[in-house]
């Protein structure tokens, strides 16, 4: 298991599709600020300026980590940060639940106020429910493995270049 | 080059001034594009606000309420049905023709008019009140809704209507 979590090209796939996913996700949150501030009163978690604030700077938070993560700059401190995002995220959502409040578009990737009901993908997926937790719960997941788990050595590389001391510093020369 | 066997917890070679540096620098971006692209909105009020709209806060609200001011519930009729603020009529969002019909006579006699909704997500009560100005009736909008009413000790009535 720690083989896996520690394996370079899942370490490079996770980190493709987090990256890939929140910049996606950030795109259109960011082209129309108002309308996703209106979405985030709908959580009814903050009150009007804390949502404002939150709706104003949440997506370039998104965007910024998922470029870091696909370049491959920073990776640790990126998935750290999409990681706290997500905890943020789902303890919003938990909070939504427990109040019983109906998210019709949790705002995740588009600010559409309204969409035909038949649209793709179907309406579990946008609002505020299990599906919702499941993802994030799932990209939690694979946030804290980019964040966590340093990649073990590629083939190729030196034999016995795992067993060399894990501290930055002591890799560089002073 | 290193390869790092361990884990980063037991490391701790997790770089926290890089993580407080995505922080600072996302928001940062997203202030200025907020303020700068042309796209952004005033941050320091509900972005439901529109200019014209005239709101009233809970505490003004109650004194207008003791004054005989009319009180409106933009919301769905079935909630008005379950409970409202003492006195008020039903004139709900997506039933507004027909409901104003019905409380038109009252708007007209009204010394002031107050509308309201479930809360500051909601903006049925900005639409309702702006639809009654176009009409000339001079309608203010609860600020925040029935949370802050109740927040400041507003009465409410719970006796279930047919």
């Amino acid at each position: 298991m720690n083989g896996l979590l520690r394996g370079p090209r899942f370490h490079l796939l996770l980190r493709l599709l987090l990256g890939g996913f929140f910049v996606y996700a950030s795109l259109d949150k960011i082209w129309s600020p108002a309308a996703f501030a209106r979405i985030v009163y709908a959580w009814q978690v903050a009150g009007p300026v804390p949502s404002n604030l939150a709706a104003v700077t949440l997506p370039w938070i998104e965007l910024l980590a998922g470029l870091l993560l696909l370049g491959g700059v920073w990776k640790r401190e990126a998935a750290l940060t999409v990681a706290l995002l997500l905890v943020v995220f789902l303890a919003a959502a938990s909070s939504v639940l427990a109040r019983g409040i109906d998210v019709e578009n949790c705002g995740c990737f588009s600010v559409a106020q309204a969409e035909a009901p038949s649209a793709w993908p179907p309406a579990w997926t946008k609002g505020v429910g299990g599906f919702l937790v499941a993802r994030n719960l799932v990209l939690l997941g694979a946030a804290s493995v980019l964040a966590f788990f340093s990649p073990s050595r590629p083939r190729g590389a030196p034999r016995g270049a795992e067993a060399r001391p894990s501290r930055e510093s002591e890799a560089l020369p002073s | 080059m290193h390869w790092e066997g361990a884990c980063y917890f037991h490391d701790m070679s997790l770089d926290w001034k890089r993580f407080v540096l995505i922080l600072a620098t996302g928001a940062g971006a997203g202030l200025l594009w907020n303020a700068a692209s042309g796209r952004g909105f005033a941050i320091g009020r509900s972005v439901l606000a529109q200019a014209g709209d005239e709101l009233v806060t809970a505490a003004d609200a109650k004194v207008l309420l003791g004054r005989g001011a009319l009180f409106l519930d933009a919301r769905p009729r079935d909630f008005w049905k379950m409970s409202r603020i003492p006195g008020s009529l039903p004139l709900p969002e997506e039933d507004f023709e027909r409901g104003l019909a019905v409380v038109e006579a009252r708007l007209r006699r009204a010394s002031a008019i107050v509308v309201y909704c479930s809360g500051y997500g909601c903006e049925a009560s900005h639409v309702v009140a702006r639809k009654l100005r176009e009409r000339g009736f001079p309608a203010a909008i609860l600020d925040e809704g029935l949370p802050a009413w109740q927040d400041a000790a507003g009465p409410m009535d719970s006796e279930p209507r047919p």
